[in-house]
Parts: C-alpha cells; sequence; structure tokens
C-alpha cells in the first residue's frame, strides 16, 4: 500500500505478510536484557497532533495497527509476535484457532475463547464482532478503514456498485438483512460465521486487521467513537486529547489467561502529540526521558549522531536504534496521458542527480539502493534485475538525457516543447526535506536535459487525494507501495491496471498499454507461482522499458528509543516496532 | 547615526549589486559534502572559497544563497512598507483634513480590518488565496505568493499609520500657520502638500524604519510555518526554517543565517531611534 | 455618558457582525470543500462527500448557510441520524470532523491554556517593562540606560519562533536548566507548580519581544512627562525624585500603558499561533493553525470569530474605561 510523503514522518501501511529477509541492523533484539519485567511509564513522542484513528474499524495504518494491536484492541486472528519471518504467521487471538474454511473457502467460522471482555468486564460476544464489522459498510461516518468487509462479504450490490447494506446508522432503504445473513452468529452467541462471495484462502489473514475487531454497541457514536474506543486488550484509555497526549492504563478486567499473545509490561502508555520534530528527536538523542521511543522517523540532520557512515549504529546506539529495510519501493509516477513520450520520461531519468538526492537525505545507508522498478529483490520469486539502463549513472547522465531530447523534438513535439517552456509539474509532500530535494530535481534535470520541472508541495494529510484525483493530478507524482503481501499480484496490477488501487501512472492511456494488460490479467490466474513469479518479473521490465514510472530507492527506515527501553524488534508483516513487547528496564 | 544609515544602504544594496555580477545561488558544490550531506571541514565548511560556508544537505554557497534570497526577502519587505506607508498617508490625510462623514467612515472601516485577528487571517487565507491568484492567471507560483504576502500585508499594515497621522493631521491644521495660510486663500491641494506633509515626514521615516524590518521577520515567521516562497528560489525566512533544524549539528549555519536577520533588523532599530532622536527635539539623544 | 455607553457598545456590536458575515463569506467563497475533509484522507469516493455535503449543510447557498449558522449560535445543531448522530449544544460553532468534535467544546478545551499562557507572559513582560523602563529613565545616559537600550534592540530584532526554540533546544533539552515537562499541559487548579513550569519557557518567550517594546514605550513616557510642568512644580517643591517618579510620573505614564497592554491582551487571547506550535501548548493557536492546514472550515470559521470578538470587547472596554477617566474623549466621539 501507499506510503507517507512527507519525508521524514513516516507512517508504514500494512504491508508484507512473509518477507523473506529483513535486514535488521540494529542489535536491539527480543531478549536483549532480561532484567526488566514489568511496571513504569512507556512514553511515545510524536509530531503528529493525534492519531489518524483510534477506532479500530478506521485505522488501515501499519504502525497503528501494530500499536493499537498490542495495547488494546484484539482481533480474531493476530500475527505472531516474532522478529524476522517468524511474525508473518498467524495465531489465534480472540478466537480459539485460525478459524475453520468450507464451502471451497467462502465460508469461514471463528469461535470465541471464554474470559474476552471489554475494559467494563461484559464479555466480547460474537454480536460485538458482527457490530464492529457492519460499521465499516457505514462510508459516510466511518471513513478511512479497509474495505475487506465490503468486498469479501456475499451481500448485493446495487446498480452503482455500492453495496445494499450502508452500516447501523441509516434506517432508510438499508438492506440489514442481507448482512445478517452474511454475517451469522451461533445460538450460544460464541460462533461467527463469514459468507463469502468469493473463494477466500487466507481470510483468516483478512482478519488480523482492527477492522475486524469488536465494538460494543451501546458505545458507539459514530465519528466520536474515534476519541474513546473500547478496549479488549491490556490496556484501556485514560485520557486522549488531539495536539496533547494520551495516556494508556492498566485494563483490569483483561487477563494474561485469555489472551496468550500479548505482554503488559508497563503499568502505563503515554503518547505525547505535536512535538516540534527538531524537539522530539533531541529528546531522545539527550536520553531526556530514558522511558522513551519516536513514533516518527529520525530527522536526517540527525543521523549522523546515531549511525556511522555505513549506517550501523555507533557503539553508545548500539542497543538504542535500528536502520531497517522496510517494505517499500518509491518512486515518481509519470502521468502518461499528460507526458505521452516515453524519451522525454527517459530523459527526466537519466537527467536527474540521483546522488545529490541521496545525499540530502543522509546518505544511502539511510535511504536505501537504487531501485529498478516497483518490485522490492526481496520478493525473490517476482525479482529480477532490470536492464537496459546500464547507462544510468546516480549523478545524472547529461550526453544521453540530451540526445534522448533530441530525439523527442521529432518523435513528439508538443510533448518537448510543453516539457521545455511551459514545464512539467511535479506532486510532493510538502516538508522541508522535499522542499530542497524540489530544488535539487528542478536544477539537475533543467541542466541535464532542458525540461523544466514545476513543484507542487501538497500538504501530506491529504496528499494521495489530490494525486489520486485525474483532474488535480500534476504531470509527475511522487509516491512509495508496499505489497500487501509477498506477490506482486498486490504491486504491478495495483499501480498500473485501470481499476486497480493507485493508477497513479495513468498507464491505461498509453498505446502499450493492451498488451500489458493481457499479460497482467492472465498471469494473476497463473496457477504456477514459479512461472507467474516470472511473468511478473518481465512486466516488471515491461514497466521500465515505458518509464511509466521513474524508480527512486528501495527504501530503509530507522528507528530509536530511550535507554531504558528494551525488547524492542522489527515486527515485519506491520512495517513496524513491535510495541506489545517493549519494556522498561529496572 | 552614520554609521547606522551606511549599514542600512549596504544591506540594501548588496543583493542588487549580487543580481548584476550573476550570483544566483543555484550553484551546487557536491565536493564541499560528505557522503551524507554535512560540510567538510570546521565551522560549516568555511573556506576562502566559501566564506560563510555552505548550506548542508544540497551544496549552495551560504553566502550566495544569502545574497540571492536577500533579494526576495527585501523586496516584500520593501514593496509592503512603501505600499502600506503611502495608503496609510494618504487615508490618515484625508480622515484628518476633511473629517466628517469621510473620517468616520474610514474610521469605521479601520475599526472593522483591526477587529480581524490579522496574523491568522494571513495564515488561514494564505493557501486558497494563492490558488485563485494561480487560476485567475494573474501570477503564477512563487510570484503569486509574493504578491498575496505584500497585498495581505499591506492590508492589514495601513490602518495602524492611517491612524497616527490623522492624529497628527487633526493637530497640525489647527495651528497657526496653516490657519494663516488658510486666511490668504490657499487651496486644499496646497496646503496639504506644503504646510502638512512636511510636519509628517518624521513620523513617516520613522514608521518606514521600523516597519521594513518588522516585514523581513514576516516573511521568516511565514516561511517558519511553510506558507512563503517556495524552492528554488531562496528567501531569508526559508534559510533560517530550514537552519533550525541543524542548529545541534551544524551550528554555524544556523549561527549565520540567524544573526543575518537579526543583524539587519537591529540596524533599521538603530537607524529608526537615531532619525526619531534627531527630528525630535523633545527626546534628547540618548 | 450613557449616551457614548449606548453607542459605543452599538457600534461594536455592528462591527461584530460586519465581521462575522465577512469571515463566513470569505471562507465560504473560497476554493475549500468542507465536506471533502470529512470523506477521509485517501477518499476518492463523490457519493460519499456529498452525502456528508447535505448531512453538514453545506449543500445551500452560503448567505443560508450563514443565517443557519446564526441559529445555531442560539439553538444548537444537529447531523446525521442513528446512533452517530450528533448534537452540538448552543452556543453551536459547528461540528469538526478532523478533531471529532463541536467546535464549542474544543475552544472551551483550548481557552484555558491560551488564556494562562497571555495572563502570566503579560505580568512578566509588564513588570520587566516597567522597572527597565523607569530605571532607564531615571538613569538617563547612564549605563543603565544602555543595559536597556541594548536589551530593547535584541528583544524587538528576535523572532519569537526564534527565541522560543532556542530556549527550548538549549535550556531545556542541552543543558538540562529546567527538566521536560512530564506533560504537555496541566491546569493551574490541578497542579500549580507543573502548571507554572510547563509555561515558564513560553511566558518568557511571548514577553521577551513585548517586554522591550513597553521598555522603550514607558522610557519615553517617563521622559515626556519628566519635563512637562507640574513635574517641574513638584521639584521645585522640594520633593525627592523618587516620590516624583513614583507619584507623579509613572501616574502620568500609566493611561497610555494600560490601553497598550489591554488591546496586546486582547489580540494574544486570541491565541500565540508561534509561541503555542514551537512548545506545543494545546491553544488557541495551535488549534487554529492546525484547522488551517487540514482546511477544517468551522474551526478556523470558530476560531476567527472568538478572536475578532475578543479585539472588539477589549476596545470596547479601553474606550469606556478612558471615557471614565477623560471626559473629553465623550464630547469628541
Amino acid at each position: 500500500m501507499f506510503k507517507n510523503t512527507s519525508g521524514s514522518s513516516r507512517i508504514a501501511r500494512k504491508a508484507l505478510a512473509s518477507l523473506a529477509a529483513v535486514t535488521l541492523l540494529g542489535a536491539g533484539l527480543v531478549g536483549c536484557s532480561s532484567a526488566s519485567s514489568g511496571g513504569g511509564t512507556l512514553t511515545y513522542l510524536t509530531h503528529s497532533d493525534s492519531w489518524t484513528h483510534a477506532d479500530p474499524n478506521r485505522n488501515y495504518t501499519g504502525q497503528h495497527i501494530a500499536w493499537f494491536g498490542s495495547y488494546m484492541h484484539r482481533t480474531l486472528t493476530a500475527y505472531k509476535r516474532a522478529a524476522g519471518a517468524d511474525g508473518s504467521s498467524v495465531v489465534p487471538d480472540m478466537a480459539t484457532d485460525t478459524g475453520r474454511a468450507s464451502n471451497g473457502n467462502k465460508t469461514w467460522e471463528f469461535t470465541l475463547q471464554d474470559g474476552v471482555t471489554f475494559e467494563d468486564g461484559s464479555a466480547v460476544t460474537c454480536e460485538d464482532v458482527k457490530y464492529g464489522v457492519s460499521r465499516t459498510f457505514a462510508t459516510d461516518v466511518i471513513t478511512d478503514g479497509p474495505g475487506y468487509a465490503i468486498s469479501m462479504l456475499d451481500i448485493p450490490k446495487d446498480k452503482d456498485g455500492a453495496s445494499v447494506y450502508k452500516g447501523p446508522y441509516k434506517s432508510d432503504g438499508n438492506d440489514t438483512a442481507a448482512y445478517d445473513k452474511a454475517v451469522t452468529c451461533s445460538a450460544d452467541n460464541k460462533t461467527i460465521t463469514f459468507n463469502l462471495s468469493r473463494a477466500v484462502g487466507d481470510f483468516n489473514y483478512t482478519v488480523t486487521y482492527l477492522s475486524f475487531s469488536a465494538v460494543p454497541k451501546a458505545s458507539d457514536d459514530g465519528d466520536k467513537y474515534d476519541m474513546h474506543p473500547v478496549s479488549t486488550g491490556p490496556y484501556k484509555i485514560e485520557k486522549y486529547v488531539a495536539k496533547d497526549e494520551m495516556v494508556l492504563v492498566r485494563n483490569d478486567k483483561w487477563s494474561k489467561d485469555s489472551d496468550p499473545i500479548r505482554n503488559a509490561y508497563p503499568d502505563k502508555i503515554v503518547v505525547r502529540f505535536g512535538l516540534a520534530e527538531e524537539v522530539r528527536d533531541q529528546l531522545v538523542i539527550n536520553d531526556s526521558e530514558p522511558a522513551s521511543m519516536s513514533l516518527d522517523g529520525i530527522l536526517p540532520t540527525n543521523l549522523a549522531t546515531i549511525f556511522d557512515d555505513a549506517g550501523v549504529p555507533v557503539e553508545a546506539w548500539k542497543d538504542r536504534a535500528m536502520n531497517v529495510y522496510d517494505p517499500y519501493v518509491t518512486y515518481s509516477a509519470v502521468n502518461v496521458e499528460k507526458v505521452s513520450c516515453v524519451q522525454v520520461r527517459k530523459a527526466i531519468y537519466y537527467a536527474r542527480d540521483f546522488a545529490a538526492l541521496q545525499t540530502l537525505a543522509g546518505g544511502a545507508a539511510f535511504t536505501g539502493d537504487p531501485a529498478d522498478g516497483v518490485i522490492k529483490p526481496l520478493m525473490g520469486l517476482d525479482y529480477k534485475k532490470t536492464t537496459g539502463y546500464e547507462d544510468w549513472k546516480e549523478e545524472g547522465n547529461a550526453e544521453k538525457a540530451t540526445a534522448l531530447m533530441a530525439e523527442a523534438k521529432t518523435a513528439c513535439p508538443d510533448v518537448y516543447k510543453k516539457a521545455t517552456t511551459t514545464g512539467l509539474t511535479f506532486d510532493i509532500g510538502d516538508s522541508d526535506t522535499n522542499k530542497k530535494a524540489a530544488t535539487i530535481w528542478i536544477d539537475s534535470v533543467k541542466k541535464n536535459s532542458g525540461i523544466i520541472l514545476k513543484f507542487n508541495f501538497i500538504e501530506p494529510g491529504s496528499y494521495y487525494s489530490v494525486v489520486l484525483d485525474p483532474t488535480k493530478q500534476g504531470d509527475l507524482s511522487r509516491a512509495g507501495w508496499a505489497p500487501d503481501w509477498a506477490n506482486a499480484s498486490t504491486v504491478i496490477p495495483e499501480l498500473m491496471l485501470d481499476g486497480y488501487g493507485f493508477p497513479l501512472s495513468r498507464a491505461g492511456k498509453d498505446p502499450t498499454y493492451a498488451e500489458f494488460k493481457k499479460r497482467a490479467e492472465a498471469n494473476l490466474s497463473e496457477p504456477d507461482r514459479v512461472k507467474q513469479g516470472a511473468e511478473w518479473a518481465a512486466l516488471n521490465q515491461y514497466v521500465m522499458d515505458q518509464m511509466w514510472i521513474i524508480p527512486g530507492v528501495f527504501s530503509k527506515t530507522q528507528e530509536m528509543w530511550g535507554s531504558k527501553l528494551t525488547g524492542v524488534f522489527f515486527w515485519e508483516p506491520q512495517g513496524a516496532p513491535s510495541f506489545g513487547d517493549i519494556q522498561i528496564a529496572k | 547615526m552614520i554609521i547606522s544609515a551606511t549599514l542600512v544602504v549596504v544591506t540594501v544594496v548588496a543583493p542588487f549589486i549580487g543580481g548584476l555580477l550573476g550570483i544566483d545561488g543555484r550553484e551546487r558544490f557536491p565536493e564541499t559534502l560528505s557522503s551524507r550531506g554535512m560540510p567538510i571541514g570546521n565551522f560549516g565548511g568555511i573556506s576562502w572559497a566559501h566564506p560563510l560556508g555552505i548550506e548542508p544537505g544540497i551544496g549552495h554557497d551560504l553566502l550566495a544563497r544569502l545574497i540571492f534570497g536577500a533579494r526576495i526577502s527585501f523586496f516584500v519587505a520593501l514593496i509592503t512598507t512603501i505600499l502600506s506607508i503611502a495608503i496609510g498617508v494618504v487615508a490618515g490625510i484625508i480622515m484628518g483634513f476633511f473629517r466628517g462623514r469621510v473620517d468616520s467612515t474610514i474610521g469605521r472601516f479601520i475599526d472593522f480590518l483591526l477587529a480581524f485577528p490579522s496574523f491568522f487571517m494571513i495564515v488561514a487565507l494564505s493557501l486558497p488565496m494563492v490558488q485563485r491568484l494561480e487560476k485567475s492567471g494573474i501570477a503564477e507560483g512563487n510570484t503569486a505568493r509574493m504578491l498575496y504576502l505584500v497585498l495581505i500585508l499591506i492590508c492589514f499594515g495601513w490602518p495602524y499609520l492611517a491612524r497616527v497621522i490623522r492624529s497628527q493631521v487633526l493637530s497640525i491644521r489647527e495651528r497657526d500657520y496653516v490657519m494663516a495660510a488658510r486666511a490668504l486663500g490657499a487651496s486644499n491641494t496646497r496646503i496639504i502638500f506644503k504646510e502638512i506633509l512636511p510636519n509628517l515626514w518624521s513620523i513617516i521615516i520613522v514608521y518606514f524604519s521600523l516597519s521594513l524590518p518588522g516585514y523581513l521577520t514576516a516573511e521568516a515567521v511565514f516561511s517558519f510555518l511553510g506558507l512563503g516562497i517556495q524552492p528554488p528560489d531562496a528567501s531569508w525566512g526559508l534559510l533560517i526554517s530550514d537552519s533550525i533544524k541543524y542548529v545541534m549539528n551544524e551550528p554555524t549555519y544556523f549561527f549565520i543565517t540567524t544573526t543575518s536577520l537579526v543583524f539587519v533588523v537591529l540596524t533599521f532599530n538603530l537607524l529608526g531611534d537615531a532619525v526619531r532622536d534627531a527630528l525630535d527635539p523633545k527626546s534628547e539623544a540618548s | 455618558m450613557f449616551g457614548y455607553l449606548v453607542r459605543r457598545i452599538a457600534t461594536s456590536l455592528a462591527i461584530l457582525f460586519a465581521v462575522s458575515f465577512a469571515v463566513y463569506a470569505i471562507f465560504a467563497l473560497l476554493p475549500f470543500d468542507p465536506a471533502a475533509l470529512t470523506c477521509g484522507k485517501n477518499c476518492n469516493n463523490p457519493a460519499i462527500i456529498e452525502a456528508n455535503r447535505i448531512r453538514l449543510g453545506y449543500d445551500i447557498p452560503f448567505w443560508q448557510q450563514y443565517i443557519v449558522f446564526l441559529g445555531g449560535l442560539f439553538a444548537g445543531r444537529n447531523y446525521g441520524e442513528g446512533a452517530a448522530a450528533i448534537n452540538c449544544p448552543a452556543p453551536s460553532l459547528g461540528y469538526s470532523f478532523n478533531e471529532h468534535e463541536c467546535v464549542t467544546t474544543l475552544i472551551r478545551q483550548a481557552l484555558p491554556v491560551t488564556a494562562s499562557l497571555a495572563i502570566g507572559a503579560m505580568i512578566l513582560w509588564l513588570i520587566v517593562g516597567i522597572t527597565l523602563g523607569v530605571v532607564a529613565a531615571r538613569f538617563r545616559g547612564r549605563s543603565a540606560d544602555t543595559a536597556s537600550t541594548i536589551f530593547v534592540l535584541i528583544g524587538t530584532s528576535l523572532p519569537t519562533f526564534l527565541t522560543g526554540l532556542l530556549l527550548l533546544v538549549f535550556v531545556v533539552i542541552k543543558w538540562r536548566i529546567i527538566p521536560f515537562p512530564s506533560g504537555n499541559y496541566t491546569s493551574l487548579f490541578e497542579n500549580p507548580l507543573e502548571w507554572a513550569q510547563i509555561l515558564l519557557l513560553p511566558w518568557i518567550t511571548l514577553a521577551f519581544a513585548s517586554a522591550a517594546l513597553y521598555t522603550r514605550f514607558v522610557r519615553n513616557a517617563v521622559i515626556e512627562t519628566l519635563s512637562e510642568d507640574f513635574i517641574r512644580t513638584a521639584r521645585a517643591k522640594g520633593l525627592s525624585e523618587k516620590v516624583i517618579l513614583r507619584k507623579h510620573t509613572l501616574r502620568a505614564a500609566l493611561a497610555p500603558i494600560a490601553t497598550m497592554a489591554g488591546l496586546d491582551f486582547a489580540a494574544l487571547l486570541g491565541g500565540s499561533i508561534l509561541t503555542e506550535k514551537v512548545f506545543n501548548l494545546p491553544g488557541l493557536g495551535r488549534l487554529s493553525l492546525s484547522a488551517v492546514v487540514e482546511y477544517d472550515l468551522p474551526i478556523i470559521v470558530g476560531a476567527t470569530l472568538l478572536s475578532a470578538a475578543i479585539v472588539i470587547a477589549m476596545n470596547l472596554i479601553v474606550d469606556i474605561l478612558y471615557a471614565f477617566i477623560d471626559p473629553r474623549v465623550r464630547v469628541a466621539a
């Protein structure tokens, strides 16, 4: 899924189910210190003014799912809390097992364990889970959450393609019966059955999303529930004020017996919102609050204090920082409809001073390696190094870019004229680092190819809603993408095919699209995984040949925390630290 | 006084000389940066080639960047100051001289303008108004942003001076020599230009010397909030808001950019004080 | 006097009304889409936006919206239906979908923070400004005067956000002279000590620039009064310089200082965006700044109106006080 574009503050979203080998350069792994057990106040520091959403049904950001999933919201199944690839397996959470499929994977059953309760002590029933899931259908109130329930459950669609069930808030013209048929509860209110419209073999991965957690109907007040969600986990909200802080205290109704996967080490958890970025970083760097952790990335200017030139934490930071590959590939999508000239697209790729951009962001040891497409090498079956760009140079290849532009002058005079006179607009998230990056793009591309770039800085919060709107999108748009699980079927079609989630390149308007579409759609149902992988790699090459995207980096992410925290490890499927396992050393 | 005046001339003229010499502050010197973007060498990479050091991360020459940026910062400040003074003086004279209905109408309008939380309005209107300006085709990109900043600062800037001028004119027009001129049959125009305006110069000059640095700082503040000029153009505000992030790791960069602003503002303040002391016999030179 | 009062209050109300309409019109006519915001951050579904536009009442012409808005001020407003229905009781300024809260509630939460900041800062700068100003005037031309001049110059030349950030990064984080507050803001009534500790640096930051201005102002005012006839008379009577300063000079200079302080205070109550941003205080300034960044229209309108109302009210109070002190004003106005 997509990546936050503001540069320093990184919001990783739901990512890989099983990435083979994420390198952990930081040494602070599990069980690093055994002297700690529980207690204390764990403080999180963030530049954001509040959580995007605390309402489980509206949460769709990997880091936030990891956080709330660790402390407050239980789901039917959950990812295993372990470092490395082991973390990508699914274990039972509120359910007694990882789900029972029947009817050719179209019916899925989960039975709730005994002793699972809300924070008021009342038992979590099937009806509560059913109610929680029903809320995701109220798309005008419960916004931003994943739409899996809507797309997978067996509920008819109206003529506009919207579900006939509109969630629990509407009375008129709302087909509640259809929902009651699709999701049923057993007589003892313990077993929930999902009837799906198509076979979903890994539906038990789908229900790890917080959107499948329980919400007590009596406490639901729609949009406002976002400020006071009811806990089923080891902690509950004592205070939550945006721009101020969130305080979680122990939920005394929660018992470890019914919840073997969660640890509840600290007594209290505090999130401090809205800290100035420099202040946030300095608090951790100076260890002013030794039991604190930054929830955002680290400012590039501060990396030098923590890591050596190779990106390894220096001695003093050995147990307090990590620098890891995250699941993302960054790129600049070229709007093919507006820049309908492959030579111009390639000229930008050759002209850009990639080396200067890397230096600006703190060096390759922190930003990651230059990408050669949209598939990361970690996805072994689907990745093959793309070819044809051996003459690409990190500092830009003026000769090649100029030659391409000379070709473009005759091949596509209109685009050539636009690129060299009025210029091409480039959408990018608004941040200080991006502003400096824009300077490098503008100057180097102009110098090496003669193409004029103009930047449109968009507020990060509304960035994707702007660029996903074809009427508002510019000629190029910065983006980042991670697969939802380890198959490029969640990459190539999503980014390039019409009707899929993230078509920033508008590849459908390219004359060579028809053949690409045929091959990609055929490959989606290819049963042989090895053959399928080879074809995805070939299609990745196709994307590069047409330069539908200008590749950025196979990106990395850095985390740092105070000296008293132990047990921090990177939880791969969520692309975030496993918050629930962090303890405070005595 | 002489020292201040010289400093003012130097700070105002330098950027334009820089423009004539073709310094555009856009040239990058990648060899001056380490692989992680910090200037090589002590004190922010100060050397003979780069007397004020290097802008970290990107590798511009800081002196060239400051000179380049000063053009935009001074342009915004200067135009805003001159225009808001012009409007304020005209409105103030009209109010004070003609009094009556004209006075009360403009007076109410000033009350109305001053009731707005001006700083907040400037911030709030920034994005949509710049979009408006761009859509209407009047200006684009940074020109639109500068235009917006100038217009809105003038909009909230002139009323203060207008009020001061009005009260001055009210008292001047009752003085004997104005009465005498009127008795001699002098026209209104003549009275305004020959008798009243000359008496306002000291206020105007003092106001100018205080406004200009005020607007310079305003530009920096709006850049700090991310609403000012956007790269690749440079302004002092942009440089300062960037340098804040380096306060720990590259203090020289931070120190030089902020000192430049504080220094210029200080200079103008000194000049203002000096002019006031020189023109106002009551407050003896201090 | 009574006639003056009525006239003055009537004009103030008229201006407030004009400002409220202008604010509403300006923001309603700009290319904001308040409904688009409610659809969520990554939304491109026009149907949801349309549904919310109707629910929030943005589907009618703006002058009708303004009337509904005024109605909400007195009668409260309701949005939506079923369990998701939202009620914002009077005086309602609308509902923010971004903050999941009624605007009035948000302002009520933010106002004490801003008020604490403003009151503390004002006390600080008045004490510093008046003391330094008087001292500088009393010892004119001597080293105390020079020192105060330097203070004034630095104070007026350093932008607030720089003072704040420098104080925070060095005093708190680097040198740890003051411990970093354990919370973002604590109410005075909950924990006065922590309240003061958290607000100390913001107070200094805000007061720094103003204290400089007041020092200059007080110094000039005192010097000016010292040269007036009644002071000369007092001197001739053989009163000591101290008594003259305290009893006569300062009193004469106090009225304009009070006026200035009143208006500055009013401006501060509207929210000190920069100081609150730098020190992360959940006051009105932060609230309105984030509303601007997110295009959260109901908050923008509400916060603007509130600060306009405060400024107008403070102007009114100052004018009325003046009229009480100085009868000539009543005739002139």
